[in-house]
C-alpha cells in the first residue's frame, strides 16, 4: 500500500515537472514566403537558415515586434528557414535557446536580449561559432566584432529629445513634468531621460522634474502606475507634463485626474491605438489633455534583421546601426493628428510597419 | 479552593482581543497618525481611494493564504490562480456586460478545480506543498497565456461598476472584502466543518485521534484558498480596466506577508482572519506613505521588507529569554564597572 502511494505521489512529481519542462520549450519553426523577384538589396544570394531568439515573448507587443521579423524576413528569398525560441522571461532557457539556434546550424541570429549581460557569454559563443550574431534594442555589453557582429541599439536618446523639444514648444514659460519608466535603474528610461534633459535642461531652470528622480518606477505595470500615479497628483499641485516610456499602460490610471477634479494634463509618449482612442473620448472633457506619441519601436526589429541576413548573404549592409522612433501623433499639429481605429483591437500598435488589420489578425480577435 | 476552581472554569469574556489582532490594530493606528503627520498627501482622499481596493484585494487573497497556512500549509500558485481570475473575466465577456455572470462561474468554477488538484497533491499524495503548489502555478500561467496571448483585455463596464464603484461613500471594494472576512468568520468559528478545520490546524494527531478527516480538511483548505482568489482576481480585473497576465505576481509574498503580520502561524494553528484583513490595509497604507513620502524605490522596497522582518519577528521572537538575557547583561556589565571604578592599592 505504502510502496503504491510513494509510486502515485513519485508519478505526480513527474507530471509536475513534466508540465513545467513543457512549457519551457516552445521554440518553433516557421518557413518565410519570400517573393523571389523584387528581392531587397540587403538580401543577398547566399541561402541561410535564419534564428530569431527572444527573452520574453509572451505580450502584445512582442508578438507584433515577432510577426514584424518575418515579415521582414519573408521579402528575402535566401532566408530558407527561419527558427524561432522564445525565452519566457527565463534567462537560463534564453541561453540555451541561443546555443540551441547554434547547434541546429543556423548562419544568421537575431537576439532580443532581455538579460541584458548575462546572455553575452552566449552571444560571444554563437559569434565565435561563426554565426553572425545581432543583438538588439537591449544592451547586452559586450564589443561588436569581439563578441558578436553588431548591436543594433534603439535610440531612447532621440526619443526624451522629442519629448523635450515638444515640451518646450509647448510649455515655453516652464512646466513641472513627471516622468515615468519602467524597472529602477532600466537604462531604456536613463537614455530618455538624457535626451529631454538635453532640451529642457536638469531641473535647476524653467523646467521641473516632479517625482522620483530620475524616474518614478513603474515596472510598467498598470496597478503600480496607478498607485504612482494617485500619489504625485495628491502631492503636487501642478503637474503639467507626463512623460512616459509605455503610454497605453497609462490609460487605466488618468482617470485618477478626473476623480481628483483636474485635467489630464499633456502626455509625452509612445504609441497605442488604446491611448489615441482614449484621447478621442477625453479630450473635450479635459482643457488641458495634448497628446504627442513616439513610434513604439516595434519595427526596431527589421533593422536589426536587415543587418543579420546581409552579412550572412553577402547582401548590402544597411548604414543606420541604431532604431530612432520618429514622431508618430502630435495633438497640437495637423501633420501627425492622434489616431484611432475602433475597429481594431486596442492594443495594437497603429505606428507599426504592419497594418492594424494583420496585427488584428496576429491577436487572434 | 472553590473560588479557584471557578475562576479556572471562567469561559473569560465574550469578546476576545488576540495578540495579533491588538498588534497589527495598534500598528495600523500609529502607521496612520505617522501618515498624517511625515506625509499628508498619504491620508488625502486620492490616495486613501486608490489604496482601499487594492487593500481589499490583498485582504481576501491573505484570507485565502491564511486557510492555506493555517493547517500548517503554503500556497504558492496565488499569482497564477489571481491572474487566471482575472483574464477570464476580462478576455471571456469581450465587453459584454451580458456575458460578465457566466465569466463570473467559469473563474469561480475553475478555482474549485485548481483547488481540488492542489488539494490532491497535498491532502492525499503527500507532495510537498511548495513543490505542488509551484507547479500549478506554472500550469495557470500557462492557461493565462492561452487565454491572453499576453494582450491585456478590456474589462465590462458592469465590473468597472461594481467593483470600483461607492455606495454611500464607501468603496464596495470595502462590502465585498467585509462580506469575504465575515464569511470566514462564521464558517470557521460557528459551523460544525469549521471548528474541525480550526482544530486540525491547532493540533492535527489530537484531531487524528478524535477521529476527523484530516486529509479532507487540508485539501479543503487548498479549494477555498482558490475561491478567494478567485475573488480577488476578478476585483483586480474591476480596478484595473485592463489587466494583463501577470497582475497576481505581485500578490505572493503579500499574501504571506499580511498572514505572519496577523499573527497566524507558518507551522499552522488558529487563524486569524480579522488580523489578517487589518494587516492588508497595514501593508497597503504602509506602500502609499512610502510613496508618498517620494523615497527611492530601493528605499521602499527596504521598508517593505522591515515591517515584515519586524511583524515576523514579533510573534516568533522569545522575548521574555531576551529581556532576560538583556537583565543578565547589563548587570554584568554594571558589576564590571564598579569593579573598574574601585580605588586600586
Amino acid at each position: 500500500m505504502i510502496r503504491r502511494r510513494n509510486v502515485v505521489a513519485a508519478l505526480s512529481a513527474a507530471a509536475i515537472a513534466a508540465l513545467l519542462l513543457a512549457g519551457c520549450t516552445s521554440a518553433t519553426d516557421s518557413g518565410p514566403d519570400a517573393a523571389a523577384g523584387d528581392r531587397p538589396d540587403w538580401c543577398g544570394p547566399t541561402e541561410i537558415t535564419m534564428g530569431l531568439t527572444d527573452g520574453f515573448g509572451g505580450n502584445n507587443w512582442r508578438l507584433v515586434t515577432t510577426a514584424s521579423a518575418q515579415d521582414e524576413i519573408a521579402k528575402c528569398s535566401s532566408v530558407t528557414e527561419l527558427l524561432y525560441a522564445d525565452g519566457q522571461g527565463d534567462t537560463t532557457k534564453a541561453i540555451s535557446d541561443i546555443n540551441a539556434m547554434v547547434a541546429k546550424g543556423v548562419k544568421a541570429l537575431v537576439v532580443f536580449p532581455d538579460a541584458g549581460p548575462a546572455i553575452l557569454p552566449a552571444l560571444r559563443d554563437a559569434y565565435a561559432a561563426g554565426v553572425v550574431t545581432v543583438p538588439y534594442r537591449v544592451d547586452a555589453g559586450g564589443v561588436a566584432g569581439e563578441d558578436f557582429n553588431l548591436w543594433v541599439g534603439g535610440d531612447f536618446v532621440t526619443d526624451g529629445k522629442n519629448w523635450g523639444e515638444w515640451t518646450k514648444a509647448n510649455f515655453p514659460d516652464g512646466a513641472n513634468i513627471l516622468f515615468l519608466s519602467g524597472p529602477a535603474g532600466n537604462s531604456q528610461g536613463v537614455d530618455e531621460r538624457t535626451g529631454f534633459e538635453s532640451v529642457l535642461g536638469d531641473g535647476t531652470g524653467i523646467y521641473k522634474y516632479i517625482g522620483e528622480q530620475p524616474f518614478e518606477v513603474t515596472n510598467w505595470d498598470a496597478a503600480l502606475t496607478q498607485k504612482v500615479l494617485t500619489a504625485a497628483i495628491a502631492k503636487y499641485d501642478q503637474i503639467d507634463v507626463i512623460m512616459s516610456d509605455f503610454g497605453p499602460v497609462m490609460v487605466s490610471s488618468l482617470g485618477e485626474f478626473t476623480k481628483s477634479g483636474r485635467s489630464i494634463p499633456a502626455l509625452a509618449t509612445s504609441d497605442g491605438n488604446i491611448l489615441g482612442c482614449f484621447y478621442e473620448d477625453n479630450v473635450d472633457a479635459n482643457a488641458d489633455f495634448k497628446l504627442m506619441t513616439v513610434a513604439t519601436g516595434n519595427d526596431h526589429v527589421r533593422l536589426a534583421v536587415q543587418h543579420a541576413v546581409a552579412l550572412a548573404t553577402g547582401g548590402v549592409v544597411p548604414t543606420a546601426t541604431s532604431f530612432a522612433g520618429p514622431v508618430f501623433e502630435d495633438s497640437t499639429s495637423t501633420d501627425k493628428p492622434v489616431q484611432c481605429n475602433r475597429d481594431i483591437d486596442p492594443w495594437t500598435f497603429l505606428s507599426a510597419q504592419l497594418s492594424g488589420e494583420d496585427q488584428q489578425a496576429l491577436l487572434g480577435q | 479552593m472553590a473560588q479557584r476552581s471557578a475562576v479556572a472554569l471562567s469561559k473569560g469574556p465574550r469578546f476576545q482581543v488576540s495578540k495579533g489582532l491588538l498588534t497589527v490594530l495598534v500598528s495600523t493606528v500609529v502607521l496612520f497618525i505617522l501618515s498624517a503627520v511625515l506625509a499628508p498627501t498619504s491620508v488625502a482622499p486620492g490616495p486613501l481611494g486608490s489604496m482601499i481596493p487594492f487593500a481589499a484585494i490583498l485582504a481576501i487573497v491573505g484570507l485565502g493564504q491564511m486557510l492555506v497556512i493555517q493547517q500548517a500549509g503554503i500556497d504558492l500558485s496565488v499569482p497564477g490562480s489571481v491572474s487566471l481570475a482575472a483574464v477570464i473575466v476580462s478576455a471571456l465577456p469581450e465587453m459584454e456586460d451580458s456575458r460578465l455572470v457566466p465569466a463570473v462561474i467559469v473563474a469561480l468554477v475553475a478555482a474549485v478545480a485548481i483547488g481540488l488538484f492542489n488539494g490532491f497533491l497535498i491532502g492525499f499524495l503527500k507532495l510537498n506543498p511548495i513543490i505542488a503548489t509551484l507547479g500549478t502555478n506554472s500550469l495557470l500561467f500557462g492557461f493565462v497565456m492561452l487565454i491572453t496571448k499576453g494582450i491585456p483585455r478590456m474589462t465590462t463596464d458592469l465590473l468597472l461598476t461594481v467593483v470600483s464603484g461607492s455606495t454611500v461613500g464607501i468603496p464596495n471594494s470595502v462590502f465585498i472584502a467585509t462580506a469575504v472576512l465575515l464569511t470566514v468568520i462564521f464558517v470557521l468559528r460557528k459551523t460544525v466543518p469549521g471548528r474541525r478545520f480550526e482544530s486540525i490546524g491547532a493540533s492535527a494527531p489530537v484531531a487524528m485521534m478524535s477521529g476527523l478527516r484530516i486529509k479532507t480538511h487540508q485539501a479543503m483548505a487548498y479549494v477555498w484558498a482558490q475561491v478567494l482568489y478567485s475573488i480577488a482576481g476578478i476585483m483586480i480585473a474591476g480596478v484595473i480596466s485592463e489587466p494583463n497576465g501577470s497582475m497576481g505576481s505581485a500578490y505572493l509574498l503579500p499574501s504571506v506577508a499580511v498572514v505572519v503580520l496577523g499573527g497566524t502561524s507558518l507551522l499552522g494553528g488558529r487563524g486569524l482572519p480579522t488580523a489578517t484583513v487589518v494587516a492588508a490595509v497595514f501593508l497597503s497604507q504602509l506602500d502609499q506613505f512610502v510613496l508618498a513620502l517620494g523615497v527611492n524605490f530601493a528605499v521602499r522596497t527596504l521598508v517593505q521588507a522591515a515591517a515584515l522582518a519586524i511583524g515576523v519577528a514579533i510573534y516568533t521572537v522569545d522575548w521574555s529569554r531576551v529581556r532576560s538575557f538583556l537583565r543578565k547583561f547589563l548587570s554584568t556589565t554594571r558589576r564590571g564597572e564598579h569593579q573598574t571604578s574601585l580605588p586600586t592599592a
